[in-house]
C-alpha cells in the first residue's frame, strides 16, 4: 500500500517540474565560466600550464599577449583559479549556453604589458658594493 | 443489418472517427495520469497528435523483396483489426454493430498481437524475434485466462451474440468475469507490470526495432485502437443497459475512461515482471479464478 | 502541400524522439540526460521520448570522446536514424575531447565523424541545460524538414553508405561497442568504413 500513498500524495500535491524555460538556480560554490579581468592579469600563463583541458591559451606577443579560453573546452574544475596568483580569474556561478558551432564560445583577450615597477631607488650598485649580501657579514 | 447502418457503425460511431480521437485521448490520459502520479508534468494535450503527424513525415524505410512486403502488410492489418474491433462493440441499444458475433470479436482482438509477433519475425532483427517470442509467450499465458473468462459469460447466456452480452443480468458471475479480463489487460495493452515486450532498454524495442517512419505511426495507431477496443469491452460488459442513445454512449465513454486511469495507476505501481514471473501469474493464480467462472457459467447452464 | 508542411514542422518541434548513444564517455553525461527525464526537469513537458531503436528517433544525443571502437558504431546508429534528423552532443567531451585531448585512443570531436548540430557544453552539463539543448536541436529539426533534406556532402555520404533495410543482425548492432569493433582493441590506425 505504500506505492499507493506516495502516488496519491503525488497526485494531491502537484508536480515538482519546472515549467520550461525556467531553470534552477545554481547553488553559490558552482563552478562554472571562468571570468578574466585584463586589468589584474600579470601575464605569467600559469593557468595555461594548470589547465586540465587546455582551454586557456596564452600567446606572447611585443609588448602585449594574448589570453584565451574556450568554455566550450573546459572541464570546470578551476585549477586556473587556484594558480592565478594576480586573481585575475574567478568562477562564475553560471552553466555555459548551448551553441551552434565549434569555438562559437571561444573569448580572446589582447593585453598589454605593463611596464614594469620601477625598482625603490636604493644605493648605486655600480659604485662598489656597499650593500652586504651576505646576511651575517661574512667578507 | 444494411450496408449504411454497418459502415456508420465501421465508419462514424463507435468506428473510425470516434475510435482515433478517442485513442489518442486514451493514450495522453494514460502518460498524463503516469506522469502526475510521478510527480511530474506530462505531455501536452495534443501530444499523440503531434506524434502521429511527426511520424507519417520521416522517410520510408526501402523494403524489398517479400519480407519487406510482410513487414508493410502488418502495421495495416493491425489497425484495421483493432478498428474493425472497436466498430464490432455492441455500444448502442439497437441491433449491436455489425454483423458479427463475439468469435469474430475476440479474433479481431488478438489479430494485432498476432501482427506484432508475425512482424519482429519478419524483421529478421534478433531483438526482433526475441521479442516476439516474448510476446508470444505472455500472449498464451493471458489469453487462456481472457477466453475462459469471455466463454464462461457467453455461456452463461446462451448465446455468442454480442447484444445479448451488453445485457447481461447482474450477477457474481459478471463481475468474476468482468475482474477477469481487467486482470488480463496490462499484458494485452503492454502496460507495466506485464509490459515485456516493449522492454526499451532490454531488447531495444522487440519487434518494434526496424519500423520507422508511416509504419510507426500505424503501429501507434493499432496500439491507441487496441486500447479503445479492450476498455470498450470491458465497458460494455460492465456498464447497466440503458435504453437512451446518448445515455448509453455517455455510459461507454465514462466506463472506458475509468478503466484507463485504472490501468494507468497499474502501471505507475508496479515494475515490469520478468518473463517466468508473468507466465507463473498468469498461469498459478488467475487461472482459478477463470476456471471457477466457466464452472460456475456451466453449472447455471445445467440448472436451468 | 503549403498547409501539410506547416503542420509538419509545427508537430515536428513538438514530438522530438532521442536516440542515447555512449561513444566512451565517463558516463557523467549520460546520468544527467537521464536526470533529464526525471520529475524536477521532466523532458516529456516538451515531447521529449527516450526511444529503445534508433529507427525510430529523430534526433541523436551522443556522450563522450569517440574512442576508436565505437567510430563504426557512431557511424552505423547514425546512418540508422531516418527521416529529418538532428544530433546533440553532450558534454565536453564529444565536442572537443575536453580533457583528454591529444589522447591515442581517440578518434577526435564528434563532428570529424557526423554532422552535429547543437553542442551542450559542461562536464556534465546540467540537466536543464540539455532540455534547453533537445528544444534547440527539435527547432533545428523542424526548419530542416521543411526544406527537402540539403544534407552536408559527409552526411550524404554516411547515408548512401548506410545499411540496407533488411540487415542481419550487424546493423543493429548494439552500439556498446566492444563487441563490435572489427580490429583489436587499440587500434590508432584508420579503419576501413564498411559498407
Amino acid at each position: 500500500m505504500n506505492i499507493l500513498t506516495m502516488l496519491w500524495r503525488n497526485l494531491l500535491g502537484g508536480s515538482r517540474t519546472l515549467l520550461f524555460p525556467a531553470r534552477p538556480k545554481v547553488s553559490k560554490g558552482y563552478r562554472g565560466l571562468v571570468r578574466f579581468d585584463p586589468e589584474l592579469c600579470s601575464g605569467c600563463a600559469i593557468c595555461k600550464f594548470r589547465c586540465t583541458a587546455r582551454a586557456i591559451d596564452f600567446k606572447s606577443g611585443k609588448g602585449t599577449f594574448t589570453w584565451s579560453y574556450d568554455p566550450g573546452q573546459c572541464t570546470f574544475c578551476g585549477r586556473c583559479v587556484e594558480g592565478c596568483k594576480s586573481h585575475a580569474l574567478s568562477q562564475d556561478a553560471e552553466c555555459p549556453p548551448v551553441y551552434l558551432t565549434i569555438g562559437a564560445l571561444k573569448k580572446s583577450y589582447t593585453v598589454a604589458r605593463k611596464p614594469a615597477p620601477k625598482a625603490a631607488p636604493a644605493a648605486p650598485l655600480a659604485s662598489g658594493s656597499q650593500a652586504d649580501p651576505l646576511p651575517g657579514g661574512a667578507q | 443489418m444494411n450496408l449504411t447502418t454497418a459502415l456508420a457503425r465501421f465508419l462514424i460511431f463507435p468506428g473510425l472517427l470516434f475510435a482515433v480521437p478517442t485513442a489518442w485521448f486514451f493514450l495522453w490520459v494514460e502518460r498524463k495520469a503516469v506522469a502526475r502520479m510521478q510527480g511530474r508534468i506530462g505531455p501536452p494535450f495534443m501530444q499523440p497528435f503531434y506524434d502521429f503527424v511527426k511520424l507519417l513525415g520521416k522517410d520510408t524505410p526501402p523494403r524489398t523483396g517479400v519480407a519487406g512486403l510482410l513487414m508493410k502488410m502488418w502495421p495495416l492489418i493491425a489497425v484495421s483489426a483493432a478498428a474493425g474491433a472497436v466498430g464490432l462493440l455492441p455500444v448502442l441499444p439497437s441491433s449491436g454493430g455489425f454483423e458479427g458475433d463475439l468469435i469474430l470479436l475476440l479474433a479481431l482482438l488478438e489479430l494485432p498481437s498476432m501482427c506484432i509477433i508475425a512482424a519482429g519475425f519478419s524483421s529478421r532483427s534478433i531483438f526482433g524475434e526475441i521479442g516476439s517470442a516474448r510476446e508470444a509467450v505472455l500472449s498464451v499465458a493471458y489469453n487462456v485466462v481472457f477466453l475462459l473468462a469471455i466463454v464462461s459469460i457467453a455461456a452463461s447466456q446462451h448465446t455468442f451474440r454480442l447484444e445479448a452480452l451488453a445485457q447481461l443480468p447482474a450477477s457474481p458471475l459478471r463481475w468474476l468475469g468482468v475482474a477477469a479480463i481487467l486482470v488480463c489487460l496490462p499484458a494485452k495493452l503492454h502496460l507495466n507490470p506485464f509490459s515485456l515486450p516493449n522492454a526499451e532498454q532490454e531488447i531495444y524495442s522487440g519487434p518494434m526495432t526496424e519500423y520507422a517512419g508511416p509504419e510507426l505511426a500505424m503501429w501507434e495507431l493499432s496500439h491507441g485502437l487496441e486500447w479503445v477496443a479492450a476498455t470498450g469491452l470491458v465497458a460494455t460488459l460492465a456498464a447497466p443497459h440503458v435504453a437512451l442513445v446518448w445515455l448509453a454512449v455517455l455510459l461507454f465513454v465514462a466506463f472506458s475512461f475509468f478503466v484507463v486511469l485504472l490501468l494507468s495507476t497499474l502501471a505507475a505501481a508496479t515494475a515490469r515482471l520478468a518473463i517466468d514471473t508473468t507466465v507463473r501469474f498468469y498461469w498459478q493464480c488467475t487461472l482459478i479464478f477463470a476456471v471457477l467462472a466457466i464452472s460456475s457459467a456451466l453449472f447455471m447452464r445445467l440448472r436451468s | 502541400m503549403n498547409l501539410w508542411n506547416r503542420l509538419m514542422c509545427y508537430c515536428r518541434r513538438r514530438s522530438p524522439w532521442l536516440f542515447h548513444m555512449n561513444s566512451g564517455s565517463c558516463n557523467g553525461c549520460d546520468i544527467e540526460l537521464i536526470a533529464s527525464l526525471t520529475p524536477r526537469y521532466d523532458a516529456e513537458q516538451l515531447g521529449v521520448r527516450l526511444e529503445g531503436s534508433p529507427r525510430h528517433a529523430d534526433i541523436l544525443c551522443v556522450t563522450g570522446p569517440v574512442t576508436h571502437n565505437s567510430v563504426q558504431a557512431i557511424k552505423t546508429v547514425y546512418g540508422q536514424v531516418y527521416g529529418p534528423k538532428a544530433v546533440v552532443a553532450i558534454g565536453s567531451c564529444p565536442a572537443t575531447t575536453n580533457v583528454f585531448i591529444d589522447s591515442r585512443t581517440l578518434a577526435g570531436p564528434l563532428n570529424k565523424h557526423i554532422p552535429v548540430d547543437v553542442f551542450v557544453p559542461g562536464c556534465p552539463p546540467r540537466p536543464d541545460a540539455i532540455v534547453l539543448g533537445v528544444a534547440k536541436a527539435a527547432e533545428i529539426l523542424a526548419q530542416r524538414g521543411a526544406q527537402k533534406p540539403a544534407a552536408a556532402p559527409a552526411a550524404a555520404a554516411l547515408l548512401t553508405a548506410a545499411p540496407e533495410a533488411i540487415p542481419g543482425p550487424s546493423a543493429t548492432a548494439e552500439p556498446v561497442t566492444v563487441a563490435s569493433a572489427p580490429a583489436g582493441v587499440s587500434a590508432p590506425a584508420a579503419r576501413e568504413v564498411q559498407p
